[in-house]
């Protein structure tokens, strides 16, 4: 079965073999570069942001910015509440947007093609205009300070591109397989769970990474939403080390690579999914 | 909504009846109101987060509120919009924008669809490779653009130390065959140059937004049946013919809302001009976004942002309605 | 597949169980302060809130750290929406907005006339527009200085000409690689609030009585001119520098002199490198000193706090927080590097002995207080795009001025729409 998956490359030549990885090494490069940028600046003392050297450990290397990022500041809590938002966003986003994505593939109805150009327009105005009136709105609401109030704004950012992706990806799914699922006497809904939502674990995985990362990094809707430093969720904490002049670049950088980590995990674990073998040729193979 | 679209979407509907018909009148229904219920959760949720604050947009950028008006301001009709449409810099910017965001979603695609297609095969390594080029992502934005501002310096950046590498090593080469030079390679003043600062920040958009490109289209390269690429093999077709007849087609599903979503977020994208260049040099790398976002919050003009903002609404949504139109058709390809 | 079922439902499920724990924080009556200010006073700032709670259990002290715009657009935006703090600590310039769109309350019949006497004069006329007073400063300074690395450059030199020759000899190849990497002269080379100061030492300056732009002058064609050639004639300061750039090299000794302000000094001390202040050089030309634009962060009351309860705790921490006892503390801490805006610390043996705020306090004279009109926000906009220009050498000085007033012209006249 994997094989088949690999089946193509067999063909590849070693001057083609030499191509590719020489194309993925330099991206590679081009894509590193700046994090290790990043790294060696967290490892700097007197909060040098730049350096007129290329060395990446400088000579007076210290891991005193991690130390003080980790023990000195509320790092842990800003982690949590953005593990909390990022999930929450991440579960309900894909949790709405799954099914929507199926009524919007297998179903024929009024409205159809308009609502999927609805849920667009929701994205075309510029957020940083929205955060006066979404302000007053989660006020009224009593969600201004609290992280669900930022969740919420964060489940509709993302639902416009999971629902979209997720009905193109259903739309690659042959119909057959439910047809057949049917004939066993299945609903409509368990044919969906037993049939469509197996075949969609790449773009599952996708729309649950980007949902995930929406909330993990997003900084300008969560700024106005919590003013209150016992729920600030990374970014903001983030941007809280910086100054009006003078800001603590080693912590602010230690930070940002403590606050990759975890997206680096969820990516290794991720990418299984978005090669899985269970994929449609497979199934159909 | 405009209802061109409505009426689109509604004859679009008679043709998606003819599947529902096979089935008898109460099973229908009873799809459609299945149909229905599955979707109005999101909805709800877009409406009632959403819906407010672009009407809000929408009545603010008829009145005159600003610094000082800011708790009585008033009514003025469609005086912003006349201002913003009799201004030539608008036209200026909103030129500038749609290069912005063209070549930056052409390139978003171009070299995540490009390393996807690279990745997918058999390489030993390749789980590494996978992870180490979707990191930009992982990096928060706020982040990336201070360090790629940092790279861009004239002297210090590595931008240009390592054009200045590339140059020297062309020099090397150029004395072995014996052949003077008459251009040098960089160094280039990345941020002083209006043109050079605009390529600067495409380049850090680029860097951010291909991996996401790249997760995509890896996603969508799991949908396509090997079989079809063996029966290209059989035909003998090259590489780029399987591209253009097989692979392309076949990932069209997962790139269009990614290339319609992502041309909508590059238009509006605030925060790598403004970490950047703040604009400048000579405020001539401005973006719609930018300009807006400085009317509002630096000037305190309110009902003229919103009223800017209302255009680029409506720019993107004529763009949105016309794309989505070339894609009747596309469903079908399964 | 009913395992992953099965686990997306216990994700939910769990994540259901977390919302309402995490999302139910209550809140206590209290006095919140938004301030942007630098780490190092923050530490103080901390200090004295821990102190005053102590004094006052009733009354509890929030404080929460924002960027300098993000401050001033949160502050608007909460505002406007009936929310957001009780005070703000921000650069005073903030008041002429703010007082304009009246969200700040002005303080004159809040604050007794006892505790205001205690201040220096000019600095709480500084907040006063439209002839009310709209903050209280905790400091005044934040003006420019001339900073210098005693182990290159033994004593400051006396005028600008002096300077440049001096520059000129320090900034070389000192590696032999064919490249400069050590300078003369950076400081932030494109930003507005670092030019004026030369504009003021050809005698020029930014906006008249009536606030109105004054920028297609003679002595801004001169101060460009000046600036121009510290690049391409002089070539004393380095192609490009930001405010970063300017920093790292001074802090790694590559940098003989740097024009930076007094948040800065400590962290130069930190880095151990053996600093100097002076006042900028006259310019020789004109005679004049250049102009560094004067300061200070003042607390200002949201105009939402009106409940008795609340503006009597708010008035409190604000006397506190502004006090003498607040601003000998800060002095004590050596944390924000400015002067201190009470009469009796400005005047204690701890100012005058120390030779860095001496020197602070001499570059002081030279200076002029910032503009706090609205309009001054139009014209550091104007000032940017032109000055950017011709330092990348492409606009003269002459249509670099002319310019800068036409667009400054243009932007008020937007403004006031």
């Amino acid at each position: 079965m994997r094989r088949s998956v690999y089946r193509r490359a067999q063909g590849d030549s070693p001057v083609k073999l030499f191509f590719i990885y020489a194309v993925l090494i330099v991206f590679t490069i081009i894509a590193v570069y700046p994090i290790v940028n990043v790294f060696s600046v967290s490892l700097r003392p007197n909060n040098r942001l730049y350096s007129t050297s290329l060395a990446i450990i400088p000579d007076d290397a210290t891991l005193q910015a991690y130390k003080s990022v980790l023990f000195e500041k509320p790092f842990l809590l800003w982690l949590k509440n953005s593990l909390i938002v990022s999930l929450v966003t991440s579960v309900i986003g894909v949790g709405l947007a799954s099914t929507a994505a199926y009524a919007f593939s297998r179903f024929r109805f009024r409205g159809h093609r308009a609502g999927m150009t609805l849920f667009l327009v929701a994205q075309m105005f510029p957020i940083p205009m929205f955060l006066l009136p979404l302000y007053i709105l989660l006020g009224r609401y009593g969600l201004t300070d609290t992280l669900l109030g930022l969740a919420v704004p964060y489940v509709a950012l993302t639902l416009p591109f999971s629902i979209w992706m997720l009905k193109g990806y259903y739309d690659t799914i042959p119909r057959e397989l439910e047809e057949s699922a049917s004939i066993d006497g299945a609903s409509p809904l368990s044919a969906f769970y037993r049939v469509i939502l197996p075949l969609s674990l790449p773009a599952l995985a996708i729309t649950g990474l980007f949902s995930f990362m929406t909330g993990w990094s997003e900084y300008i809707v969560a700024r106005v939403v919590l003013t209150q430093p016992d729920l600030f969720t990374l970014p903001l904490g983030l941007v809280n080390l910086q100054g009006q002049f003078s800001t603590e670049w080693g912590n602010y950088s230690a930070a940002a690579m403590l606050i990759m980590a975890p997206v680096m995990v969820l990516f290794l674990s991720m990418s299984r999914f978005l090669i899985s073998g269970l994929t449609l040729g497979s199934v159909k193979g | 909504m405009d209802d061109s679209v409505q009426r689109k979407g509604a004859r679009r509907g008679v043709a998606g009846r003819f599947v529902a018909r096979r089935s008898p009148g109460g099973l229908h229904r009873r799809r459609i109101r299945l149909a229905y219920l599955l979707i109005l959760p999101s909805a709800l949720v877009i409406a009632l987060v959403l819906l407010y604050p672009l009407l809000f947009e929408f009545y603010l950028s008829t009145t005159n509120m600003s610094m000082q008006r800011i708790f009585n301001y008033q009514f003025v009709g469609i005086r912003n919009f006349a201002t913003i449409l009799a201004d030539p810099q608008f036209y200026e910017v909103f030129f500038r924008t749609i290069i912005w965001t063209v070549v930056n979603v052409f390139f978003h695609v171009a070299i995540g669809l490009w390393l996807a297609i690279l990745l997918h095969r058999k390489l030993p390594g390749r789980a590494i490779f996978r992870v180490l080029l979707l990191l930009p992502w992982a990096v928060p934005e706020y982040i990336s653009a201070l360090t790629w501002k940092g790279l861009f310096n004239f002297r210090y950046g590595a931008v240009n130390l390592f054009l200045g590498q590339v140059d020297n090593l062309l020099n090397s080469a150029y004395g072995l065959i014996g052949l003077a030079r008459g251009w040098h390679l960089g160094p280039i003043s990345w941020l002083s140059d209006p043109t050079w600062a605009f390529a600067a920040v495409m380049i850090a958009n680029i860097w951010m937004g291909f991996p996401f490109m790249m997760a995509i289209s890896l996603g969508g390269l799991q949908s396509i049946p090997h079989e079809l690429y063996e029966a290209a093999d059989i035909d003998g077709a090259s590489g780029w013919r399987k591209f253009r007849n097989v692979t392309l087609p076949l990932l069209k599903p997962v790139l269009i809302p990614s290339v319609v979503l992502g041309t909508i977020w590059t238009f509006n994208k605030l925060n790598v001009i403004y970490l950047i260049t703040l604009g400048g040099p000579g405020d001539k790398t401005h973006i719609l976004v930018t300009t807006v976002y400085r009317a509002a919050f630096d000037y305190y003009r309110y009902g003229y942002a919103a009223a800017f903002s209302v255009v680029m609404f409506f720019i993107l949504l004529l763009f949105t309605v016309n794309f989505v139109k070339h894609l009747r058709g596309t469903e079908a390809v399964y | 597949m009913k395992k992953l079922l099965v686990a997306f439902l216990a994700a939910a499920l769990l994540a259901g169980l977390m919302v309402p724990a995490a999302f139910a924080a209550k809140k206590p009556v209290e006095v919140v302060i938004w301030d942007q200010d630098d780490p190092p006073a923050e530490a103080v700032m901390d200090k004295l809130y821990k102190e005053f709670m102590e004094k006052n259990p009733g009354i509890k002290i929030t404080r929460v750290h924002y960027g300098t715009e993000d401050l001033r657009s949160n502050f608007q935006n909460a505002v406007i929406a009936r929310k957001g703090p009780q005070l703000i600590l921000a650069p005073y310039d903030n008041i002429g907005p703010f007082s304009t769109m009246g969200i700040i309350q002005p303080l004159d019949n809040l604050v007794p006339k006892s505790f205001l006497d205690g201040f220096n004069k000019s600095a709480l006329d500084g907040n006063r527009f439209n002839g009310k007073l709209w903050g209280i400063p905790d400091r005044v300074g934040n003006h420019l200085t001339l900073v210098y690395n005693k182990k290159l450059i033994s004593e400051a030199p006396k005028t600008m000409e002096e300077l440049i020759a001096k520059a000129r000899e320090l900034t070389r190849d000192t590696n032999g690689d064919g490249k400069i990497d050590q300078y003369g002269l950076v400081y932030n080379l494109n930003e507005p609030f670092w030019f004026v100061v030369f504009q003021g030492g050809f005698g020029g300056w930014v906006m008249d009585a009536k606030n109105q732009p004054t920028l297609d002058t003679r002595a801004t064609v001169d101060a460009l001119q000046f600036v121009h050639d510290l690049k391409f004639k002089d070539k004393i300061v380095p192609e490009e520098a930001d405010y970063q750039v300017a920093d790292t090299l001074f802090k790694e000794g590559k940098a003989a002199m740097i024009i930076n302000g007094p948040w800065s000094w400590k962290a130069y001390q930190d880095a151990r490198i053996d600093i100097g202040l002076a006042r900028i050089p006259k310019i020789d030309s004109t005679g004049k000193w250049p102009v560094p634009m004067t300061g200070m962060k003042s607390y200002s009351v949201s105009v939402n706090v009106k409940d008795k309860e609340l503006k009597d705790a708010t008035l409190k921490v604000l006397m506190f927080l502004t006090g003498e006892h607040a601003q000998a503390e800060y002095l004590k801490a050596r944390a924000i590097g400015d002067l201190p805006s009470n009469k009796k610390v400005a005047d204690s043996a701890e100012v005058k002995n120390d030779p860095v705020l001496k020197a602070s306090v001499d570059q002081m004279m030279a200076g002029k207080p910032m503009p706090i009109a609205p309009e001054m926000r139009a014209i550091w906009d104007a000032i940017r795009p032109s000055l950017e220009l011709v330092m990348g050498g492409r606009m003269s000085p002459e249509d670099a001025a002319r310019e800068m007033q036409k667009v400054a012209v243009q932007k008020i006249k937007e403004m006031k729409q």
